[in-house]
């Protein structure tokens, strides 16, 4: 009876422990076997590759397969998590688990600054003279490069080609806000016959159309570029008439759940874009080409027919659209020289050889933030691609300087502010000075 | 002797090992951080005193949302504990499809928070808004677009997801109850309400002092379906505790002052639910 007993806890003590030690060593043995399976495996460099852009994943994961087919000796792994803020989150529990990537992504000056210890320095790289003027500005700290810029975005507002023929309106002809306002005032008269809701979808919940975007109008005039942004002790609102003047416009002339103006902070880009936009029931929306994918989503015809229009600030400039880098490659200097170099090769790879530019811009949909992609396989596809280019080569563009904002201000101060603005909760005045007030305090720390 | 100490710790050793690991050492770290600058990425991290506490208080919002999440835990700690017990009464009363509407009225709460979130939201910004247009109800449009209709979707949605757990604790509660007692109390012509006053409830006080620990802790922690529902918004109006913790670790990058906030929140809900369980435990009743 007794040797049973002990029996029983030396059984229950192995099986415990054996329980907590193979949970707890699960990856070792996993990779034992997975060499064991495969010879190369002891000699391949592994790459660890931790992105944010979730509509390239099937993508990216098949330019690296041919990027492993070409070098054998390398094995990359994709890991995906999207949205800003997740990713900034995600990205810091990697780093902190011991489990660091040895690709991550960065977005402008206040990453740089909170990363610096694990950014390798690119300014080596073949592809920095290859950038546009400006488009390494975010990632660049004392002349050294530590970011390849993902790709150009640029919004606006996008307009319904075939409402506007319709209404009469000639699109091309609107660069001031003057003949915006006309043409939408036009088409509000005209709305019964066209089939509309209303002139515009404007989505007050999502914090970053409004905090982030529309903000970037004004903003991007104040400052100059995002470095200048980023460094400012506090904000102006210099054109902050002219933001005023572009809220009121979209808000006025909305769709609104209920009625009121404070019922626009129920809107989210689902219904802005998926449902009012793509059926038609709006002619005007504030977004940007990334917006081509979900309209086509719904209704191919309408994404075709799209383009876009300026966003003008009163009393600065009233043609351009915001076109900028909504996220750069960083490679981890922790890492060893055979990993990063596998890195930097497979980036540059990806970005600059014959076979990844046409990965880059027929799979992903990107508008290159590099020079080189000339002929006629390299032609942005969707209407609203074409069109930024067009923008650019015009020169009508402003920067995106809201990278530049303290973390968090856009979207949590001044988006916030924006939809206490249309609730009624707040003057003008009052959003103006609580957004100045919490910049300053961001910027004292 | 020997023996019993070895059994002791053979069973107490391994969870004791893990609750060490998983709760008390990122307890006392966490601790630690809410004394320091820590900006979420390792490296240079240095000691600031008290700072992090001093600014938590000065920051409105937190406060803000310290009073929305007592009005919300209030609200749906009654409005969960009564759903719950009408539904256990409902199914013990011996119908034929009592085991069925069990399972119906458990089921809302095997979906995720974050799921249940986004159905929730789907049903009040349009299936809300497609009635209120049908029938000319105005208060049913403009679903989640402020504080008022916020409160009450979360309310709603945390009502319709705990109700049939807590059920389950009072399903149990009330079939401990002895046959004999319900059928004397009968014969002595007490009528039904009686007897659920003067039976049930005193002799299904263990019941109660266990879902209402649960319901208190749980609204007062409530998380992720006040992400995906209304993400705090509009203007952060709606932002229950443990997403303005998050929100300023996460995006306004402050990670002591989220700490700090942490650990006042994790004192909070201590005091709050030990209250709670020691005054209801008082009143139990032995059998």
């Amino acid at each position: 009876m007794k040797s049973k007993g002990k029996l029983m806890v030396i059984l229950s003590l192995v099986l415990v422990f054996g329980l907590l030690i193979t949970g707890c060593g699960a990856d070792d043995t996993k990779s034992t076997t997975e060499n064991s399976s495969d010879e190369n495996s002891a000699a391949k460099v592994k790459v660890n590759i931790f992105q944010f852009k979730v509509e390239v994943k099937d993508a990216l994961e098949d330019a690296a397969e041919k990027y492993m087919a070409e070098n054998p000796n390398v094995e990359l792994k994709i890991q995906t998590v999207g949205g800003g803020d997740d990713y900034g989150a995600a990205l810091r529990s990697k780093f902190a688990s011991g489990n660091e990537p040895a690709v991550f992504n960065v977005g402008g000056p206040q990453d740089v600054a909170d990363w610096k210890n694990k950014l390798e320095d690119l300014s080596d790289q073949s592809w920095v003279d290859l950038a546009y003027n400006g488009v390494l500005d975010g990632v660049t700290v004392d002349d050294k490069v530590f970011g390849l810029p993902f790709n150009q975005e640029g919004y606006g507002f996008i307009y319904n080609k075939s409402i506007f023929k319709k209404a009469g309106i000639e699109a091309e002809s609107i660069k001031s806000y003057a003949e915006l306002k006309a043409a939408v005032e036009k088409l509000d008269s005209q709305k019964e016959e066209l089939g509309l809701k209303s002139v515009f979808a404007f989505p007050a919940k999502e914090t970053w159309v409004t905090g982030l975007h529309l903000s970037n109008a004004a903003l991007s005039n104040e400052f100059e570029n995002v470095l200048k942004a980023y460094e400012s002790k506090e904000v102006d609102f210099k054109y902050g008439e002219g933001l005023k003047k572009l809220i009121d416009l979209q808000a006025d002339y909305a769709y609104k759940p209920d009625g009121t103006k404070g019922s626009l902070n129920a809107v989210d880009y689902a219904t802005q874009v998926e449902e009012l936009f793509s059926l038609e029931q709006v002619a005007i929306i504030q977004q940007g080409n990334w917006a081509y994918g979900s309209i086509a989503g719904i209704d191919k015809q309408v994404a075709q027919n799209v383009g876009f229009l300026p966003m003008p600030v009163v009393g600065s400039t009233e043609d351009s659209i915001p076109v900028g880098i909504p996220m750069y490659w960083a490679v981890n200097n922790a890492k060893s020289k055979e990993v990063k170099d596998a890195a930097k090769d497979f980036l540059s790879w990806l970005y600059t050889s014959e076979q990844g530019k046409k990965i880059v811009i027929n799979d992903f949909g990107f508008i290159p933030a590099l020079r080189g992609y000339e002929g006629p396989e390299l032609e942005p596809s969707d209407p609203l691609a074409r069109d930024i280019l067009k923008y650019s080569n015009q020169d009508r563009t402003m920067p995106w300087v809201f990278m530049g904002y303290p973390s968090g201000w856009g979207m949590n101060v001044l988006g916030t502010n924006i939809q206490s603005y249309l609730a009624g909760d707040m003057t003008w005045d009052q959003l103006v000075k609580d957004s100045q007030k919490e910049w300053a305090k961001a910027r004292e720390e | 002797m020997k023996k019993n100490k070895l059994i002791f710790w053979a069973f107490v050793g391994p969870s004791l090992l893990a609750f060490t690991l998983v709760v008390l050492a990122p307890l006392l770290m966490g601790i630690y951080y809410s004394f320091t600058n820590w900006n979420g990425i390792a490296a240079n991290v240095s000691f600031v005193g008290l700072d992090n506490y001093i600014e938590m208080f000065n920051d409105s919002s937190f406060l803000d949302s310290f009073i929305f999440t007592t009005k919300f835990t209030i609200v749906s700690v009654i409005a969960v504990n009564a759903i719950g017990f009408a539904l256990a009464l409902l199914v013990t009363r011996g119908l034929k499809i009592s085991n069925f509407l069990r399972t119906i009225f458990f089921m809302p709460n095997l979906i995720g928070g974050l799921i249940l979130g986004f159905i929730w939201q789907f049903i009040f910004t349009k299936g809300f808004a497609a009635l209120g247009e049908l029938t000319g109800q105005g208060w049913l449009l403009g679903w989640l677009s402020n504080q008022e209709t916020g409160f009450w979707g979360l309310a709603i949605l945390l009502a319709w997801k705990m109700s049939g757990y807590v059920m389950v604790i009072y399903v149990a509660g009330i079939q401990g109850i002895p046959e004999e007692l319900v059928e004397a109390a009968k014969i002595d012509g007490a009528n039904a309400w009686e007897r659920v006053k003067h039976i049930v409830f005193p002799l299904i006080r263990p019941a109660f002092t266990a879902s209402l620990f649960l319901t208190l802790s749980n609204s007062f922690k409530l998380f992720d379906p006040n992400l995906s529902l209304t993400s705090g918004g509009p203007a952060r109006s709606t932002e229950m505790l443990a997403l303005n913790i998050y929100k300023t670790a996460f995006t306004f990058r402050e990670m002591g002052v989220a700490q700090a906030k942490a650990v006042i929140f994790l004192i909070v809900v201590g005091i709050v639910t030990l209250t709670q369980v020691h005054f209801t435990k008082k009143g139990e009743v032995e059998m």
